[in-house]
């Protein structure tokens, strides 16, 4: 817009001027006002989604840390008490009984085990969290992968004076996955069952087909978690507080917590229902392929 | 009647082949599984030291027992030798700790790292309480 000229002494045209003068800058800064506005919101929703990634950055920073300190406990906590087994034994302490020593060899050829039971898993894991892709994935017969597993947890479960109560279906579907990894995540879960199992004690298994789902039950009436525990099971290295010390002695690897993973890296389900010195009930679950059976 | 050491650790193990070196040079012992036990144990007779295991994975780790034992009138001058798996001076241990726990002031006399050399830990012991 053109300035418009006034005579000096037209007070009128003085007042026109000023008033559009004012009139643009009010709608001027009405403008400024709403960019203002519109940059609040902006840095609000900045700010808010930088706090929340800051959040999480911290959040992974700690726990890779902690992860890191506990593996660092659980490798080095068994390795120094090797460590002392050899020592003792080296500076002569049992020179004269042999027994002992021999003992002592004994445990520490278990503890060394554990070590290595626990590297292994610690690769396995890193593997998974790593990502799926490598995982080498194949047509699995789910009896094939059942009858050996459930010799050797017979076995086991005898030794532990319990009994288990296998109930699976005739016609038990084909899954895909990887067969070790499965066997791992399987035999962990029933190994659980019987290991926290009294003495006495039945473990219930079951597999069914169920919509499209191949189902594994394991229910036992054992020890149980505690109700504030539960969230923590998939927790690397957790075990629960009435965990009674003679489970304590066995390095037991990443336990549920590769489980997990194992189960997830299937696009798998887990559920865990447990009450405390009631029982835990564990329910897995994979899509099945549609294939027809070998001889059916 | 000899020394008697309390050694505290919820590694089998470690518990057993330190009660071998440290009965084998003349201490006497006794053993606790946790923080718990080890307290108990403390009350029942006042040992003339404590090897105290951090003990991170029970509910009364190493650092409650010291907390207690150091807050405890009856209980507070008797020396405690702190074993740590893990390396003290790692962030991480501060981290678990808490901020307002750092380690430089833990309530301890000696802080060790696993795994123990017995040589150097029969010199700390003496050096707090002396020989057998």
């Amino acid at each position: 817009m053109k300035p418009k000229k006034c005579q000096i002494d037209d007070p009128e045209c003085h007042l026109d001027v000023i008033q559009e003068w004012h009139g643009d800058l009010e709608l001027n800064l009405t403008k400024l006002i709403k960019n203002l506005e519109g940059i609040r919101e902006h840095s609000k929703v900045a700010k808010r989604a930088f706090s929340e990634h800051y959040a999480k950055t911290v959040e992974l920073a700690q726990a890779k840390t902690r992860f890191t300190y506990e593996v660092s406990h659980e490798l080095k906590a068994p390795l120094a008490s090797v460590y002392n087994i050899i020592n003792v034994i080296l500076d002569g302490y049992l020179e004269k009984d042999l027994k002992k020593q021999n003992d002592l060899l004994k445990r520490a050829k278990v503890r060394i085990n554990d070590v290595i039971k626990l590297l292994n898993d610690l690769l396995m894991f890193s593997h998974l969290e790593e990502g799926t892709g490598e995982l080498e994935i194949e047509e699995i017969e789910t009896d094939e992968l059942l009858s050996p597993i459930i010799e050797e947890m017979d076995e086991l479960a005898k030794e532990n004076k319990i009994k288990i109560n296998w109930n699976l279906s005739g016609n038990l579907p084909y899954i895909y996955g990887n067969p070790e990894l499965l066997r791992r995540a399987f035999v962990n879960i029933i190994h659980n069952a019987i290991k926290y199992s009294n003495p006495g004690n039945q473990v219930k298994i079951s597999a069914q087909e169920k919509n499209d789902s191949l189902l594994l039950t394991v229910k036992d009436k054992g020890i149980g978690i505690k109700k504030e525990e539960l969230p923590k099971i998939y927790n690397i290295f957790f075990r629960g507080e009435n965990a009674r010390p003679e489970h304590k002695k066995e390095g037991m690897g990443l336990g549920l917590s590769l489980v997990k993973r194992i189960i997830d890296a299937h696009g798998g389900n887990i559920k865990v229902k447990s009450t405390l010195n009631k029982g835990t009930t564990v329910e897995l679950s994979f899509s099945t392929i549609k294939k027809r059976r070998k001889n059916g | 009647m000899a020394k008697e050491i309390l050694i505290v650790d919820d590694d089998p193990d470690f518990v057993e082949t330190m009660e071998i070196i440290m009965q084998g040079n003349g201490y006497e012992t006794r053993t606790a599984r946790n923080g718990e036990e080890a307290l108990k144990k403390v009350q029942e007779k006042i040992p003339d030291i404590i090897l105290l295991d951090i003990m991170m994975k029970t509910k009364t780790d190493g650092i409650w027992v010291s907390e207690k034992i150091r807050s405890d009138d009856q209980l507070k001058k008797i020396p405690i030798i702190m074993i740590t798996a893990v390396n003290q001076d790692s962030e991480m241990a501060k981290f678990d700790l808490g901020e307002e726990e750092d380690m430089e002031y833990m309530p301890v006399n000696v802080f060790m790292e696993k795994p123990i050399e017995a040589k150097d830990l029969l010199q700390e012991i003496e050096k707090l309480i002396g020989k057998p």
